[in-house]
């Protein structure tokens, strides 16, 4: 089966594969940083990224995932291998969810393409492929936020793009060009409301674990909703 | 650069003379010739002792260091055989003349060997000066009247990047031509004024003044404990006296180092012996290879080989205790090179002097090629705690606190720094040991008694770490160093496994997956009084006797030169 004839399925991981979202993250990796001081201090920056994603997340979550990620601002790279390593191992191991890798599993068995799609970092995000979705296996391509390093120490910004933007449907046009993928024949699982772009993009989109601008949009459009919590 | 130098072929039928090849560097590089380049003529190794000790000694390195676990395991039964074929044990010591060797044993190596990899060094970084210039200084003065007296062998002078001193910037691979202090270098006035100092601190230790000192000591310490007899006056004064003299003499030694410009007797000695070399230039055909902080295999004989109380090892041993203030300055770099990287290296320069192309000095390390700074290697040593810590911590403590604890690179004179914190320790176990009241139950007295124990032990283990933290100090801290490392690329390998790659190092792996395992296993136990595992070998190694010294000198003399500079490997050598 060819991506041509079948398509590609896009998992948006926060709330479709993972429970948790990059505020966990940045604030995890915030209280983890050597030195009292700069762990109070960066936990306290990351976690002003929750009012954020509570206000403006069912809109636009860049603004949100800016704000978690200066956390990482000055921390090495070495430290966030290592503590992305065990994160992924400590922290993610029960909020990974089963219904979300099924989904992703019936997908690959149908032949669809499997791109996984986050706003998470790509330290943590390769490694939760390679542990819980059965890596290369089961998901094709990963496409996640990349931070940005000078000198082996990340300076807290995101490289473009940045996902978790309105750029999901425009990012999937050009993502299907590039790899031949017919887009009306492809599934969408997405679960915020900047994902309505993506969603809108191909044929089958599916609404999962939705907040509250997408359920609504979902209802419009007439789209399948589904909701689990494991 | 010109035709790539093929390793194999170079030492194909050669006869080398190895000098203080029982320590870390020298086992792994006889280990790496024996296992790669099978068809080296011979190697004398020069060990210390007489008759069949020397047999014996070796024999008990080969059957139980992991260090030969490979050719145990490649070659079984039939080591024996194999080793035998290519390795002779010589009796001998480099602080002697003619290297302490039987004289008939000394004419025939005269006339066969090749090439000489003088290893031998006291590394212990303040020792005693006399032991020091035995050593270091007139060891390498031997092996050089050694070389000289040979038909056709060449020199290969193991020292270190530290000769260096105290030093700011790039060093270049040089033997500089003033003292770090900016003095103008006479190594044989040097010497001479090292002998004096030796002599000058013998003759006080034995002046009538230090005699009464020691003596009035005497009978202060034995006060109280009835009438002393004379005798045991004598034997204690005669023991103060020796102890004395050491202390001294390393005093002694550290104050000359220190006043030329180098940080301690050991980079004193082994930079006044290569100026010694120099001064024969003319006359022997010789390298200086210069290794800096030589560390963890990366492959041979296998990731992670390390042995004894090395550089980097307290200094990661610190980041998994309590104590978080490691005394280092951010972005200096600390020169670490894995062991079979500096064999590697080492085989080259060799090739290369035997072939007539090598350059006077090689530096070995990786602070110019792959830089490492000390902070980054702080960090990478927490984590790497914090990662075994949550798995195999002793308790909830552990795995939660002190594995998130971060050792971090901090001012030597930080409150919190490694002598204040012995400091609280001593006050701590004194107190538990005098200062309890004399009347408290008998549950407390025994706990206070194995805390004053555990504290007393911890502060001796400190104390070491502490020695060997101030001794790099210069480098950890004072001084930015980076030691160019460009002259063994002159030489194009043929084989790729014997190229000095410092640029490979990927050092977060390294660091986390090799070295750090690397010192849990095989050094950490000698930092906590344990003993060191020994490997176990299915079939115990023995070294064959030669034949009679003539035949051996037949066998690996007369050779035949194959028309290409190079001889046909040597016959069977039977006991």
């Amino acid at each position: 089966m060819t991506d041509e004839t079948k398509g590609a399925a896009f998992f948006r991981a926060e709330g479709v594969l993972i429970s948790r979202g990059v505020v966990h993250a940045a604030t995890w990796m915030a209280a983890q940083r050597a030195g009292l001081r700069e762990r109070a201090f960066r936990f306290g920056q990351a976690a002003l990224a929750a009012p954020v994603f509570g206000l403006l997340g069912q809109n636009d979550r860049s603004l949100g995932s800016r704000i978690a990620h200066l956390a990482y601002r000055d921390m090495t790279a070495d430290r966030i291998e290592v503590l992305s390593e065990e994160y992924v191992e400590d922290m993610l191991e029960d909020k990974i969810l089963d219904s979300g890798v099924e989904l992703l599993k019936k997908a690959r068995a149908a032949g669809y393409r499997t791109v996984v799609l986050s706003e998470g970092i790509s330290e943590i995000m390769q490694r939760v492929v390679e542990r819980y979705l059965q890596g290369k296996r089961g998901v094709d391509d990963l496409v996640c936020n990349r931070l940005e390093y000078k000198d082996l120490k990340a300076t807290g910004k995101l490289l473009d793009p940045i996902i978790g933007g309105y750029e999901g449907g425009r990012w999937a046009q050009a993502y299907a060009a590039e790899h031949g993928v017919d887009l009306r024949r492809s599934i969408a699982y997405a679960g915020h409301g900047p994902d309505l772009l993506l969603l809108s993009a191909v044929g089958k989109p599916c609404a999962v674990n939705p907040d509250h601008t997408l359920r609504k949009a979902a209802k419009e459009a007439d789209w399948p909703v589904v909701d689990y919590s494991a | 650069m010109g035709a790539p130098i093929s390793i194999r072929q170079t030492y194909e039928g050669r006869h080398v003379l190895v000098a203080g090849g029982s320590g870390f560097l020298g086992k792994v590089w006889l280990a790496m010739v024996l296992q790669r380049i099978p068809n080296v003529g011979r190697v004398s190794v020069l060990l210390r002792g007489k008759g069949r000790g020397v047999k014996e000694r070796f024999e008990k390195l080969v059957n139980e260091g992991y260090v030969f676990a490979p050719l145990h395991e490649q070659h079984g039964e039939g080591l024996g055989e194999f080793v035998s074929q290519r390795v002779e044990v010589v009796a001998g010591d480099v602080s002697r003349p003619d290297l302490g060797m039987d004289p008939a044993v000394a004419e025939r190596l005269r006339g066969t060997v090749d090439l000489v990899i003088n290893f031998a060094g006291l590394v212990d970084f303040n020792p005693d000066l006399r032991e020091a210039a035995e050593t270091n200084v007139m060891g390498a003065v031997h092996v050089a009247d050694f070389v000289e007296s040979c038909a056709k062998a060449k020199l290969v002078h193991v020292s270190t990047c530290y000769v260096a001193g105290q030093r700011d910037g790039r060093i270049p691979e040089v033997v500089q031509p003033k003292t770090p202090s900016g003095r103008s270098m006479n190594a044989k006035a040097e010497l001479e004024e090292m002998l004096r100092i030796i002599a000058r601190t013998e003759a006080e230790n034995e002046s009538p003044e230090v005699d009464a000192h020691l003596h009035k000591d005497v009978i202060l310490r034995l006060e109280g404990r009835g009438e002393p007899s004379e005798r045991r006056i004598r034997e204690m004064v005669t023991r103060l006296k020796r102890k004395r003299l050491r202390e001294t003499m390393a005093q002694a030694g550290t104050d000359r180092a220190k006043a030329l410009g180098w940080p301690n007797t050991y980079t004193y000695t082994k930079a006044l012996a290569e100026y010694l070399l120099l001064d024969r230039a003319d006359r022997i055909d010789f390298a200086i290879f210069r290794p800096s902080i030589v560390e963890s295999a990366v492959e041979f004989p296998f990731a992670g080989w390390n042995e004894g109380f090395n550089t980097s090892g307290p200094l990661v041993y610190l980041a998994k205790t309590w104590f978080r203030h490691i005394p280092a300055r951010r972005g200096n770099p600390l020169d670490v090179i894995p062991v079979d990287m500096v064999c590697k290296a080492l085989l080259v320069a060799g090739a290369a002097l035997l072939a007539g192309q090598a350059a006077r000095v090689y530096h070995c390390g990786s602070s110019d090629r792959n830089f490492l700074p000390i902070d980054r290697l702080t960090e990478l040593s927490a984590l790497g705690h914090r990662k075994w810590l949550r798995e195999h911590g002793e308790s909830a403590l552990h795995k939660v606190v002190l594995a998130r604890w971060d050792a971090i690179a901090a001012d030597p004179d930080h409150m919190l720094n490694i002598g204040n914190i012995r400091s609280v320790m001593t006050q701590l176990t004194r107190y538990l040991r005098h200062g309890l009241p004399e009347k408290i139950p008998s549950e407390l007295q025994e706990a206070a008694d194995k805390l004053a124990k555990e504290t007393d032990t911890s502060n001796q283990r400190l104390r070491k770490i502490e020695d060997v933290l101030e001794l790099f100090q210069p480098f950890t801290h004072d001084h930015y160093i980076v030691f160019e490392c460009r002259a063994i690329d002159r030489h194009a390998v043929a084989e790729p496994e014997f190229r000095f790659e410092p640029e490979s190092i990927e050092w977060r792996r390294y660091w986390l997956e090799v070295h750090m395992p690397g010192l849990r296993r095989w050094c950490f136990p000698s930092y906590e009084s344990k003993d060191r595992e020994l490997y176990q070998p299915r079939v115990p190694f023995v070294l064959r006797e030669p034949a009679e010294p003539d035949a051996g000198a037949t066998e690996t003399a007369a050779p035949a030169n194959d028309g290409a500079g190079r001889k046909p490997r040597p016959e069977k050598v039977t006991g």
